[in-house]
């Protein structure tokens, strides 16, 4: 029986080839890629001294935004300490809009292309109409963001940082976040 | 550390974040909405294995002293309310705050709203926040833990959530293996609910 040409290659990739093939495939495992996650905590503490998060870079962005429209909103105490040009406001700032770069390469080299709007919206919302997407989409950002900066966190700042330091806080909010993402998924949208 | 030197490390750390919650799946309206739907779970496990994962190595950094814990501080309204919040609009979104870049960047277009929404939703929360002051940030417990709670070290609670956290995650992984969740198009669309 003869083997098919590529068997020796194939039995020994090099590392290389193994880092290569990771890159191009579509999908990791939720596990390699959440402990890929879980230890960028290790440079957010060591070189910033912070954790992890994403919500407080809107107060930046869109406080900068409001203040440049209106300089009575860079004088509001919040705003003002969220626009400084601080190393952790900015290095937030920064994170956010390299995870989008991050995941724009990783479409690029899997190919895995996507539509301008997902096709579950369609049954989730039992309409087509771009237009109700995108004007849900924005009400759900603003309802998001405003949410977010009560509870002075996010999926990542409470979720990904308070919970694994044992903060009560952030146990409680992420607690209610589910609480509040489940009944709205099941009260509000259609099933998927 | 500059601003500019803060600014390339996040520039980085950032592309990494992005590129992995990409390779994941979790960034999908289909994943998060599936997961709240209990449809599907990819989003629960990335979570879960994230959260085990950050408690080991910030639990390994601080006893080595190298660094020093900062829990946010308590008000049990605000976290109540706030996480009500932010949860309906992370189901209505289909996205968290840092996963609505990651659809940006992969070209969702109704992500650019989401992301236009959640700035306007924290600049006004910006001109808001002297009046809710009084009302939600007044009065509290502080920046209390589960150590002050249980009175066990901070390690203990850590590597304890980070054991309970992986039972979980190998009971849900044998329940339903994670590929099976993936979809048609990687998207977490399982198709029509039977």
């Amino acid at each position: 029986m003869s083997l098919p040409s590529s068997f020796p290659s194939a039995t020994h990739p090099t590392a290389t080839g193994g880092i290569l093939h990771a890159l191009r495939v579509k999908a990791w495992s939720p596990y390699a890629a959440g402990i890929l996650i879980g230890l960028l905590q290790v440079p957010a503490f060591l070189l910033i001294e912070t954790a992890l998060g994403a919500s407080s870079s809107y107060v930046t962005v869109g406080g900068l935004l409001a203040s440049l429209v209106d300089p009575m909103a860079g004088r509001i105490d919040y705003v003002a300490k969220h626009i400084a040009l601080t190393p952790k406001n900015w290095w937030q700032v920064a994170l956010v809009v390299g995870i989008a770069l991050g995941a724009f390469a990783s479409m690029r080299i899997s190919g895995a292309r996507r539509h301008a709007i997902s096709p579950v919206w369609q049954r989730a919302l039992g309409t087509s109409s771009p237009v109700m997407r995108y004007a849900l989409a924005f009400g759900a950002g603003f309802l998001m963001l405003f949410g977010a900066r009560i509870a002075d966190g996010c999926t990542s700042g409470h979720g990904l940082s308070g919970m694994a330091q044992m903060a009560v806080s952030s146990t409680l909010a992420v607690t209610f976040m589910f609480v509040g993402g489940i009944a709205t998924a099941l009260l509000v949208l259609r099933r998927i | 550390m500059s601003l500019l030197q803060a600014i390339l490390i996040g520039l980085v750390m950032g592309a990494v974040f992005g590129f992995t919650l990409e390779k994941s799946r979790v960034f999908e309206p289909g994943m998060i909405v599936g997961q709240m739907q209990f449809r599907n779970f990819i989003m629960l496990k990335v979570f879960l294995t994230a959260v085990a994962t950050g408690a080991v190595v910030i639990a390994a950094l601080h006893g080595f002293g190298l660094v020093k814990l900062g829990p946010k501080a308590t008000f049990y309204a605000a976290d109540v309310i706030g996480g009500l919040m932010l949860g309906a609009g992370i189901a209505l979104a289909g996205a968290c705050p840092g996963t609505v870049l990651a659809q940006v960047g992969v070209g969702y277009r109704d992500a650019i709203f989401t992301l236009l929404g959640g700035l306007a939703g924290a600049a006004v929360f910006g001109y808001a926040e002297p009046a809710l002051k009084p009302l939600l940030f007044a009065s509290g417990p502080g920046k209390i833990t589960f150590m002050d709670l249980t009175g066990l070290s901070y390690p203990v609670l850590a590597l304890g959530l980070a054991v309970v956290l992986v039972g979980v995650l190998v009971a849900l992984e044998v329940w339903r293996p994670w590929r099976t969740d993936l979809g048609r198009d990687v998207d977490g669309d399982l198709g029509p609910t039977r």
